[in-house]
């Protein structure tokens, strides 16, 4: 990979405008809030018929953190507006990602998430080191070999002497 | 993933399986186990369940070759045992360690997708451990009698180490058939909630006998019944719940921590009686009789239909409790 | 002086040193790789201890335990990795560090202050534990309330830069923490009718998902990849700054101690509380979280502090504190022995014995753990764009390996895009954990003192403890305001 040298210090402070990260945030987590609050809470968390005390209520301490979060985000969606936090120099490492990069990440995490039972621990862990040493696109050969054999010990380590029984996958029956 | 996928992969698998339950039952008795025996603990490693499991395993390995123990803890007992009663891979030599969780989990657990009886095979109950009613030892109380007398006119709390253990049920169904106004203290884990009982925090606790026999021994709490029905070796001026509760309608009190083995129902009848046989050595063994007293805990009597008339047994007396006891599922 | 003879010759075996070294080396390593915890590894042991004289037994498994609550830091340390929940504390500033390249720094205040603690704690053990056993059962629920509601004021001081940031996180930390079937009630909360969510969000996924996996997103989702030698030839700590950092490690000892004596309360709490309490009092408050050898000094006293101390409330009270202890109590019945009062009456020797031995894995731990950083820091020269999918490998398979479960894999990579989120938008994670332990705790011990108060809210201040606790919050909650405040009147007067 291509290791771009940036000097931090040359990027320049500046302020954002009115839709600055802290407004979108505040705003964002007061929806969740809202969402939490006047959806889930009513309709996720039953209520017994009877309580002696509101506070033993399953409802009340999701209620409160809630609450908390709510008036938080109001806090910071105003605080933003009024005081607009300035760029800062890691947020120009981020623009401009190759999309095969993050694309090849995504698929990796992907076969781990969905298809760890069916193609089992090993394969699951070739398959995603490969992946991701192709996005970052490492040159030596040696390194993909290495993607092969670790799954494979790992894995084995992990049955055998950790007694710990990974999925060898449903597939290969 | 796309749902259709996951189907068309469980349901290859419940074929394979299938194909191979019919080739297993074919097989003779001389050949089974033909593989490595898997026994599921339904707790995490560390647990009691998981202690008797391997200690199980470990002297039953003389009889049946090399036993797995794998955890697979999850709500309650149930994830393991609704894993179980789907099937799948090498559900012949799968066997599973149930205790009071495989009765009570139906109870509390909402929309279970099996059967507590009809879907398994009951090998053997192993090992039972009584519950036994303590009070602190600064308790104004010192009989069934007199707690139950005072908890009819006031609250009396009674803790346990966490909702839907056999010491929460059995304390309900205390309630349950006393009418008295007991309220249940929840904790997690029996570090949690001995402290609280201990320092008279709780008024009562039907706790396992392991748990509080050294306090009581060192006099820190009064046993006052034990819930079996009969006494306890290891406590026998104890009274039983039954004993001493009559009066109160308790008579027929039982509840117990029991561990047992437990298996798919589409377990072969050689197999069934491999693992009968093979249990029946264990429990004879020198090395399970010296285990017992270390844990307050007596063997187990139930096997095949008995087991299985235990359970059902079970199953129906928590469902009532729980619902009397108003526990959503 | 027949008594001491008999304790030697029941310690002076090889079997038991050589259980001690292997038990604290298996901790380190099982403790250094992300989702295997301490508690699984002495899980794990116990059967194979099942043959083994009592002793030594319970040497191999109380090894494991010290050198799991090290291990952890290791790869916290490097790659932001918590190898164990108490760890979580440590990366805070070891992971700075290591960027700054002074991971052998880092390392070794991790070690020294790991060691040293673990000696203060084990020496309050053998001289102080009737006492402090003592306190633990004079904490009941009203008094758990206030130790909790204390606890959580630490949530300002690793909020990081945005104090209102850290509260939201530690909020939505709660509402997660509230996940599960209600521990009174049994009805439903927030679990969709998923059998893997009602028994409450796992927490070893959570927790290398919030840490571990924001470092590849972050990774593959960057164009300029800054060079960082985290190589471990960096300078090593020297006298001087260990001398700096001694006050800090004695007081977050202590503290691991107390904690580590109440049952239920646990390390995790101890690093965070240790942490807060050193950031307040050093000189160099400023630098916390920035890459503060103090801070990782702090951090690590804390957990291990609790180490020895989890064994008072067993030995003495025969009451596990944690799951690792309620493990150590089963090998003790297995072998037929019952922790508590009557240990000491039937069964000195043998107690004693079992102290020396906790002794001496304390400078086990100090040699095997010199011994690791030389190996594990090895992984400070790997290339990232090598080290991270393996690192991805790791952390997939130890989230499998908690429940066996396939689920806490995507629970895992959720969290790790929660985590990723906040670390873009600048929100400390520290809170969101610290809100999913204390919240259950809170909760739990709100509803206990109301179950038994029957009635009476006065139950809330029954007693010095209580007290104590109240002060304690509120001197804490006073302090945070009056620096919030110095800060604004500084920030003002800049511009």
């Amino acid at each position: 990979m291509k290791n771009v040298e940036i000097d931090i210090a040359e990027i320049q402070e500046r302020y954002y405008g009115r839709f600055n990260p802290n407004s979108i945030l505040g705003a964002t987590f007061a929806l969740v809030a809202i969402l939490f609050l006047y959806y889930l809470v009513p309709n996720y968390i039953e209520e017994p018929g009877y309580l002696k005390n509101p506070m033993l209520s399953p409802r009340f301490i999701p209620l409160v953190a809630g609450w908390l979060v709510l008036t938080l985000s109001i806090v910071m969606l105003i605080e933003g507006l009024l005081r607009p936090p300035k760029h800062t120099a890691s947020e120009e490492l981020h623009s401009g990602i190759p999309k095969l990069r993050w694309a090849l990440m995504m698929a990796a995490c992907a076969i781990y998430m969905f298809l760890f039972e069916q193609l089992g621990a090993i394969t699951c862990g070739i398959f995603a080191s490969l992946f991701l040493f192709l996005a970052s696109s490492v040159r030596h050969v040696w390194v993909y070999l290495l993607g092969f054999a670790f799954p494979v010990v790992v894995s084995l380590l992990f049955i055998h002497v950790l007694n710990v029984p990974l999925p060898v996958g449903t597939i290969w029956e | 993933m796309n749902q259709q996928i996951k189907n068309f992969f469980s349901a290859t698998a419940i074929g394979a399986a299938a194909l191979c339950s019919i080739f297993a039952s074919q097989a003779t008795a001389a050949d089974w186990p033909s593989d490595n025996i898997r026994l599921v603990v339904p707790y995490s490693a560390g647990g009691t369940t998981d202690l008797i499991s391997r200690k199980v395993a470990d002297l039953m390995q003389n009889e049946l070759g090399t036993i797995v123990v794998e955890n697979r803890p999850g709500a309650g007992s149930t994830v393991a045992t609704g894993q179980l009663s789907r099937g799948g891979r090498g559900i012949n030599h799968t066997i599973l360690m149930a205790s009071p969780g495989h009765a009570i989990g139906p109870a509390i657990y909402p929309g279970l997708r099996f059967d507590p009886v009809k879907d398994f095979r009951f090998i053997r109950k192993v090992i039972s451990i009584p519950n036994v009613m303590v009070v602190p030892a600064s308790s104004p109380y010192n009989s069934l009698a007199e707690l139950v007398e005072a908890a009819k006119n006031k609250e009396v709390t009674f803790s346990s180490p966490g909702m839907g253990s056999s010491v929460h049920m059995s304390g309900e169904l205390f309630k349950s058939v006393t009418e008295t106004q007991m309220v249940h203290v929840p904790f997690r884990g029996s570090g949690e909630a001995l402290p609280a009982l201990l320092s008279g925090d709780v008024d009562v606790s039907f706790d396992n006998m392991p748990t509080v026999l050294p306090h009581i021994k060192s006099g820190k709490l009064k046993a006052l019944a034990i819930t079996t029905p009969k006494r306890s070796p290891f406590l026998p001026d104890v009274p039983t719940v039954s004993e001493a509760g009559e009066q109160y309608g308790l008579s027929g009190f039982n509840t117990s921590a029991w561990f047992g083995v437990i298996a798919h129902n589409s377990l072969p009848d050689a197999a069934t009686s491999k693992l009968t046989d093979a249990l029946d050595k264990v429990m004879e063994s020198e090395d399970f009789l010296a285990f017992l007293p270390k844990f307050g805990a007596e063997a187990g009597i139930e096997s095949g239909d008995n087991f299985r008339g235990f359970i059902s047994t079970e199953v129906k007396k928590w469902a009532k409790v729980a619902q009397e006891a108003n526990i959503k599922r | 002086m027949e008594n001491f003879s008999e304790v030697l010759t029941l310690f002076l075996s090889v079997d038991n040193f050589v259980a001690i070294a292997v038990g604290v080396l298996v901790g380190v390593i099982v403790g250094a790789i992300p989702g295997l915890t301490a508690t699984m590894a002495v899980a794990l042991a116990l059967p194979f201890t099942f043959s083994l004289e009592p002793v030594t037994a319970i040497l191999l498994l109380v090894g494991i335990y010290k050198g799991g609550m090290y291990g952890g830091s290791i790869t916290a340390i490097l790659i932001r990795t918590p190898g164990s929940p108490a760890a979580a504390c440590t990366l805070l500033d070891g992971y700075p560090l290591a960027q700054q390249g002074k991971a052998k720094k880092a390392l070794k205040t991790a070690l020294y202050s790991s060691c040293v603690a673990d000696l203060i704690s084990n020496i309050a053990l053998i001289f102080f534990a009737s006492y402090l056993a003592k306190i633990a059962l004079n904490f009941g629920p009203p008094e758990y309330f206030w130790l909790i509601c204390f606890s959580l004021t630490i949530i300002v001081s690793v909020s990081g830069d945005s104090v209102v940031k850290g509260l939201i996180a530690a909020g939505l930390g709660v509402i997660v923490s509230s996940i599960g079937l209600d521990a009174v009630y049994g009805s439903q909360r927030l679990t969709f009718d998923s059998y893997d969510l009602m028994d409450r969000v796992s927490f070893i996924p959570l927790l290398i998902g919030l840490f571990a996996i924001p470092e590849v997103f972050e990774f593959y989702t960057s164009k300029v990849v800054p060079h960082i030698r985290t190589a471990a030839s960096g300078a090593s700590l020297t006298l001087a700054e260990f001398k700096r950092c001694l006050k800090t490690v004695i007081r977050g000892s202590l503290i691991g101690v107390v904690i580590g004596a109440i049952p239920g309360t646990g390390a995790t709490a101890a690093a965070f509380i240790s942490y807060s309490e050193a950031k307040r009092n050093s000189p160099r408050k400023n630098n916390f979280g920035k890459g503060e050898i103090e801070g990782v000094a702090a951090a690590e006293a804390g957990n291990n502090g609790v180490a020895g101390a989890t064994m008072i409330p067993l030995l003495s009270l025969g009451i596990p504190g944690d799951v690792i202890t309620a493990i150590i109590l089963g090998a003790f019945m297995i072998h037929g022995l019952t922790p508590g009062p009557v240990l000491f009456q039937e069964n000195l020797t043998m107690v004693y014995a079992l102290f020396c031995g906790i002794l001496v894995s304390s400078a086990v731990l100090l040699i095997v753990g010199n011994a690791a950083i030389r190996y594990f820091s090895l992984i400070a020269e790997i290339p990232k764009s090598i080290l991270l999918p393996i690192v991805l490998m790791f952390c997939v398979y130890g989230a499998y390996a908690v429940n066996n479960s396939t689920f806490d894999i995507g629970l895992m990579l959720l969290f790790g895009l929660l985590g990723f989120i906040f670390n873009r938008t600048g929100i400390a994670s520290a809170p969101f954990l610290i809100g999913f332990i204390l919240g259950p705790m809170f909760e739990d011990n709100l509803r206990r003192t109301f179950l038994i108060s029957k009635g009476d809210p006065s139950i809330f201040f029954r007693g010095p403890i209580t007290w104590l606790f109240i002060a304690l919050t509120i001197a804490s909650l006073a302090f945070a305001a009056y620096r919030y405040w110095q800060n604004r009147i500084a920030a003002t007067n800049a511009s």
